[in-house]
Formats: structure tokens, sequence, C-alpha cells
């Protein structure tokens, strides 16, 4: 039998994959311990913590850094109208009329569709769970699968929702949505998978300007409690009661 | 999609979370309310002339209580997990007071059958033969008491039920109101007045269909239709339409003379998004044409057809009606963006899980359990004992 | 009471007994352990994988650590390294596995340094039709350190 050159290749080919996959065993050398993903960190204490976030919109510039890295990050479904995290648009016209939008959630960034000479205002507004100390999502679920952690986050329990969307609804800030992979209502977690190993949510580390700040409301020196010592801050939606514990710089009357 | 929405809309909000199912819910679960407080008029409050249908309006209450839980599951992203709201009922929830609210009701309307059944059971049961003999002997729980003393001691003890069977009935359809009216991030559906409004216009569906099923009833039946008691019904129509109209026009101006942050989109929604089936369907349909028809039928005295035609064109329009207030209620609320600056479009889809199609089977379900019900408890017999003598 | 009436309640408490009975077995055993909510559920959540390792990552022992020292003194010290070159999070966990090519295009560098109305004036940007032709930006940016190359 004549072994031709494609075949000659073919065979190579199965013999470096076969060799790679033998050194599985070396693989098992190189790669880290991930014992932290594998059972929940124990020496974390949330009773230590109680999280906070600043929002600072006078120099987020809307490259949607944020929302793309959340997509990826929480597995958020890619191409579907869904966000964990959005950055909102608000342009006042000349003639006064303001236009709002947030293409695609700001995942790929704004394009300028309005002639920058007709705007005389603009700004940008990063929008995210509020993570209410009141949440209205908990009090309406009817069985207790969303909830409130002792330090702060407001999470959805994904094995026990039973997707009645009674959270989605009453959210006044649009923040859930309802996951059809998942079957359930979905949010933001303020990465509770990242914060609880000392990390920071996906979508602060991916802020390039620092528009967006994490940190614990406890801990008298975080870059939260700094910004919220010197700062004139609001929250959205302050009449709701919800008390927010996502805090602005630079919120305009505009955005609700 | 773009075209559907209007200003801006939050990203999340895109798509509309509620669908026709739940439009369907309250509506269900109205009739269900409606068709017991109807049957009560007679069990409580001893209304003589409404008898012929008051074990009817039982069983009508009851098969559509049996479908009032399909909407709800079919339209749950994890259905099998549902019994969770048995199990675990959150309970600043409204939504939770679901499973036991609806138990204990489908207890009482099911007791309160059985024992304005028993006798003909216990009849039935000695009359029948083979598998007929064993169900209504089931039915009966093996118990063959019809004595004239145990017999009292039933009714008595089904006038308490239909006691308690009012406030559940009005409490098991104000709480679907309540699952609007406490929602504080929905402008169109935040007020305490909705419980009541939910109330008033379940109890005018309710006699609505039960008019529409009596006279339906008795033109298969063949059988001549009792113009006093359909008259009584159409005037129980006539009042609480009164009370439901108040409020709907209460909960509007209201909204509009105080003028709130929200009244623009507010102003929107009715002028644009559910304008015909607001103004339209749910008001001049639902509620003027019938008041107007119905005070008619009081004014004019015999031609007892037309008063007969007038009343049930009334019935059909305030079903219709009401069907559009839950509509507009449900559908309309998520029509506003919750940013209060746009609006966006509800597309009923026909084949869908949350379609027009279940709708429409969960819709007629309800006929065949009736039929079914009415054929192994038929609830004319006292009727035709009378025609008969 | 009746003995009918007996029958029919003692029905009815069977129902409620066998309905106490399914629940007990039914709900989970950390319901409650917390709040009204099931306790494992945090271990569930916390147990997400990490995607964004963090650029923190990149520079340790013998990794990147020369490209990482230019980079952190530069001006785009506040840009993670993964907002280019992808989520790492698997590449560290196991160094085989690669994260995607850099998308090193004029339109990803202008989704934050293309004029924009509403981005902060102070912000560099710069206008895509007149600057630097329609060449790479990195022909002359060093997007580790920019400024110049």
């Amino acid at each position: 039998m004549e072994v031709t050159r494609r075949e000659f290749t073919k065979i190579g080919c199965k013999v470096i994959i076969g060799a790679a996959a033998g050194s599985a065993v070396i693989e098992s050398v190189i790669i880290r311990g991930t014992g932290a993903e594998n059972s929940p960190a124990d020496e974390y204490d949330w009773n230590e913590h109680y999280w906070g976030y600043i929002v600072d919109t006078r120099i987020c510039i809307g490259c949607g850094r944020c929302a793309n890295a959340c997509k990826r990050e929480n597995d958020v479904p890619f191409d579907e109208p869904v966000y964990r995290t959005w950055v909102e648009r608000y342009r006042t016209k000349l003639d006064g009329e303001v236009v709002i939008d947030s293409p695609n959630g700001s995942i790929d960034g704004f394009p300028d569709d309005i002639p920058p000479e007709e705007v005389k205002k603009a700004f940008y507004v990063p929008k995210i769970c509020n993570h209410c100390d009141n949440p209205p999502c908990v009090q309406v679920c009817p069985v207790g699968a969303t909830f409130e952690t002792k330090d702060g986050v407001v999470l959805v329990d994904y094995k026990y929702c039973i997707g009645c969307r009674y959270c989605i609804q009453g959210c006044p800030y649009g923040a859930r949505y309802f996951n059809t992979k998942k079957g359930t209502a979905d949010k933001c977690t303020w990465c509770y998978h990242r914060i609880t190993k000392g990390l920071l949510p996906a979508c602060v580390q991916a802020c390039p300007t620092g528009a967006r700040k994490f940190g614990d409301l406890n801990d008298p020196d975080s870059i939260v409690n700094k910004i919220l010592d010197t700062e004139r801050i609001n929250v959205l939606k302050p009449d709701l009661g919800t008390k927010p514990k996502v805090y602005y710089v630079g919120l305009d009357r505009e955005v609700r | 999609m773009e075209s559907l929405i209007w200003g801006y809309v939050y990203p999340n909000e895109v798509e509309i979370q509620w669908s026709i199912l739940i439009v369907l819910y309250p509506y269900i679960t109205g009739l269900v309310a409606g068709a017991f407080i109807a049957s009560s008029l007679y069990h409580v409050f001893g209304k003589k002339e409404v008898k012929p249908v008051a074990r009817f309006a039982l069983l009508t209450a009851l098969s559509f209580l049996l479908v009032a839980t399909m909407p709800l599951l079919t339209h749950l992203g994890h259905p099998e997990r549902g019994i969770e709201i048995m199990f675990t009922p959150h309970v600043t929830s409204a939504m939770s007071g679901f499973g036991y609210i609806y138990s204990f009701y489908l207890i009482v309307v099911v007791l309160e059958i059985w024992l304005s059944f028993r006798e003909d059971i216990v009849k039935k049961a000695h009359n029948s033969k083979g598998w007929q003999e064993l169900m209504y002997s089931a039915l009966a729980l093996f118990s063959y008491d019809i004595s004239e003393k145990a017999l009292h001691e039933d009714e008595k003890l089904a006038k308490k039920l239909a006691i308690i069977g009012i406030p559940s009935a009005a409490f098991l359809h104000g709480y679907v109101g309540f699952i609007f009216g406490g929602i504080k991030a929905n402008p169109w559906w935040s007020t305490p007045l909705m419980p009541l409004i939910f109330l008033m216009s379940a109890i005018v569906s309710g006699i609505a269909l039960l008019i529409l099923l009596y006279i339906a009833s008795m033109k298969i039946r063949k059988h001549a239709i009792d113009h006093k008691c359909l008259h009584s019904l159409a005037h129980y129509l006539w009042v609480f339409l009164i009370f439901d109209v108040t409020l709907e026009m209460l909960e509007i101006i209201s909204m509009k003379y105080e003028s709130l942050e929200e009244i623009d989109i507010i102003n929107r929604l009715l002028s644009d998004k559910i304008a015909t089936t607001f103004y339209g369907v749910q008001l001049t349909m639902g509620i003027l044409i019938p008041f107007m028809l119905l005070l008619l039928v009081g004014i004019i005295k015999n031609r007892e057809t037309l008063k007969m035609i007038m009343i049930s064109i009334s019935s059909v329009f305030v079903l219709i009606g009401v069907f559009a207030m839950r509509w507009n209620v449900v559908i309309g609320g998520q029509e506003i963006s919750k940013s209060l600056s746009g609006t966006l479009t509800y597309v009923p889809v026909f084949f869908n899980q949350e379609g027009v199609l279940p709708a429409i089977i969960i819709l007629i379900i309800p006929f065949i359990i009736l039929r079914v019900v009415t054929y192994i408890l038929p609830p004319w017999k006292d009727m035709e004992e009378e025609a008969a003598r | 009471m009746q003995p009918h009436l007996k029958k029919a309640f003692t029905l009815l408490a069977l129902a409620i007994i066998a309905f106490i009975f399914v629940r007990s077995l039914v709900v989970p055993l950390s319901f409650g352990q917390y709040g009204w909510y099931r306790g494992d559920a945090l271990g569930d959540i916390r147990n997400f994988p990490v995607e964004y390792a963090g650029s923190a990552s990149c520079g340790e022992e013998n990794c990147h650590t020369n490209i990482y020292s230019v980079w952190i003194n530069g001006s785009h010290k506040t840009v993670n390294c993964e907002t280019c070159h992808g989520p790492s999070g698997k590449h560290v966990n196991n160094i085989r596995e690669m994260p995607g090519p850099v998308n090193d295009s004029r339109d990803y560098c202008g989704i934050c340094h293309y004029k924009r109305v509403a981005r902060p004036t102070t912000f560099p940007q710069i206008d895509p039709a007149v600057h630097g032709q329609d060449m790479q930006c990195t022909y002359c940016h060093n997007p580790h350190k920019p400024w110049f190359v």
C-alpha cells in the first residue's frame, strides 16, 4: 500500500495528538491548584463585609468594556438582549430633546449617530443591579429563590427559582432578566464568586477610567467610603425606598 | 423589533415577560370568584330568585377553578418546581399566597358542592349499577344517611361554608389584584385600588358568564328560561357594573389629576398603546353599552325575548370588556418602560408555549369539565321536579 | 357529627398530613439556614469559575514579567490586560489554553479613543477621519505604553 503525502501528514497529526493526550499526566503538574473553586474559601467571613459600589458618571467614556467583560465572566447569553450591566448615553439636542440610548447594552461601545454639532450636552451613565438594602425583587419572590446575603449582595438561587418572572416585574431598575438557558430569573451578583475570593467584580476590573469602584462599606478606609465621605452622591429612584447600594457621583436629573 | 420600541427602554425590557397566559390567569380566577359569589346570593343571602342557578354556579366555579393553575404552570420557566410555592411560600410575596388561598378555596368549593349534591349522589348510588354505582358510592363516601335531620345539618354546614367562601373568594381575587397593585416599580400597576378593581370586575364577569351559561344550557336542554332568575342576575350585573366603573375611573382620574412623574408615559400608554382596548373595549363595550342595555331591561315591561337578547348581548360584552381590562393591566403595564421614557409593543405569537393557541385551549377546557361535571351531577334536578308538578 | 361528615373531614386531615409529610421530605435541608432561602445556594454561586483572572496574574513569577513591567509604568496601566487580550482565567489555570488573538484594529482602539460627544473632554480622543490616515494605531503607538513607541 502506498502512503501518499496527504495521508502521511494525517497520520503524523494523529501521532502528535495522541502524544498530547498522553501528556495529560504532565499537564496535571502544570495546572495550578484550583482548590478555591471547588470549595468556597472558608477564610471568607460574610459577617465582616458589607459591599458597596460607586459609579462616577463624570469620567465614564462609554467604551462598554464593563458590559462586555460581564457577559463573558458570567456566561450571560452573548447574543441575546439580556444584560447584568450596561451603559446608557444621554444626549440633549439643541432643541432640548433628550435622546437616551444603549445600543446592544453598550457591549460594542457607542457609535455617534447624531452629528456632534446638534448636541449641547451629553454624558454616559453605567447601570447595574443596585443590590438594594430593601430589595423589591426579594420581597416579591414567591418561593425564596432570591435573597440578600449578609454581606449585602442580592443573589438568585438557580436551582430553586421557578421562573415566574415576578422579580423582573418588581425591579424598578430593569436590572433583572430571564435566562432562557437556565429557565430562571438572572441578575448581577456583583461577581460573588470573585469578591469572596478577594477579586474585584469583572466590570470594575475592566473599567479603564475608574468610573466604577467597588469596596467594603464596613471598612472606613475603603475606596467606596472615601468617595461617599467627600463627594455629593445620589442613588437611582430614591423615592421608591429601595435603598440602593450603588451610589452615583454626578447624576443628572434626566437619569432614571 | 426596533420599530416596536419608542423612546428608551432598559435593555432588559425588550422582551415582554408576562404574556397572554398571565392575562388569562386573573380572567379565569375572576370568573371563579364571580360565579361563586353569584351562588352565595342564594346560599347566604337567601335570594330565592337565583335558586335555579345556585348549584350550577358552584359547578361553574369548580370547572374554572380546576384550570386556574394551568396558565401559570405553562408560563413558568420550571413548572416542575411550581410546588415550591406550597412548600416554602415566601410570606412577603403576594404571589406566594396563591398556593394556600387556592387550595383552601378549592376545599371550600368542593365541600360546598358535595353538601348541596349529597342527596342526589346517595339517590344515584342506590338507583344505579356497575361502575356508576361504585362511583356514586365513593362520592357519597359510602355513607347513605339522607334523613331529614342529616340533610338539615348539611344545609347548616353548607351555609357556614358559603359564608367562609365569600371572603375567601374575595381574597382569592383581591390578592391577584395585589400582585399587580403592590408593584411599586410599575406606575400603571401600583395603586391600592387594584385589588378592589379586580374584585369588582371579577364579580361582573362571573355573573355575565353565569347568565350566558344558564341561557345556553336551557336552550340546549330545550327548557323554559326562568325569566325572574335571569332578570335578577341582570340586576346584580348592573349594580356591580356601577361599582366597577366607579373604581376604574377613580384610578384614572386620580392618576391624571395628581400628574406625578410618570404622567407623560401613562398618557402615552392611554392615548397610543392601549387606546382602543381601554377606551373602546374596556370602557365603552365592556361597561357603557351593557350598562345602558341593562338599564333598558329594567325599564321595558314584558317582551321577554327582547330582554333576554339584550341581557345576552350585555353579558357577552361584559366578558369581552373584562378580558380587555385584564389585558390592559397585564400587557399595558409591561408596554411602558420603567425608565418612564419609552414604550414597547407586545406581539402575541400563535404557536408557542406562551402563545395564543395554549391560551385558547386553556379557555376551552373548563367548558369541557363543566359538561362532564354536569353530566355526573345534574344541577337542574329541583327545577325539573317543579316543572313536573 | 354525622358519619359522612366525619369521613369527609378525616379525608381532609389525611390529605393535610400527607402534604406535611411530603413537604418535610422534599424541602432542601439547607433551606432556612440563613434566611428564607436555600443556604447551599451560596456555595453554588461562589463556585462559579473565574474567567477574568486579572492583570496581576499575568505578571506573576516567570510569566509575562517583561511586558508587565512596561505596561505597569505606562498610562495604559488602568486598562486590564484582558480588556484587549481576552479573559485569561483558563490560561492561568492551564497554560495550554491560549486566549484568543488580540483585536488590533483601529475601531477597537476607537471604542475608547474615537472622538465622541458624550466623552469627558479631558480624555484623549482622536478624529479617525483626519488622524493617522488609515494606518493601524499600533504602527505609531505602543499599546502597552502609549504615547510613543
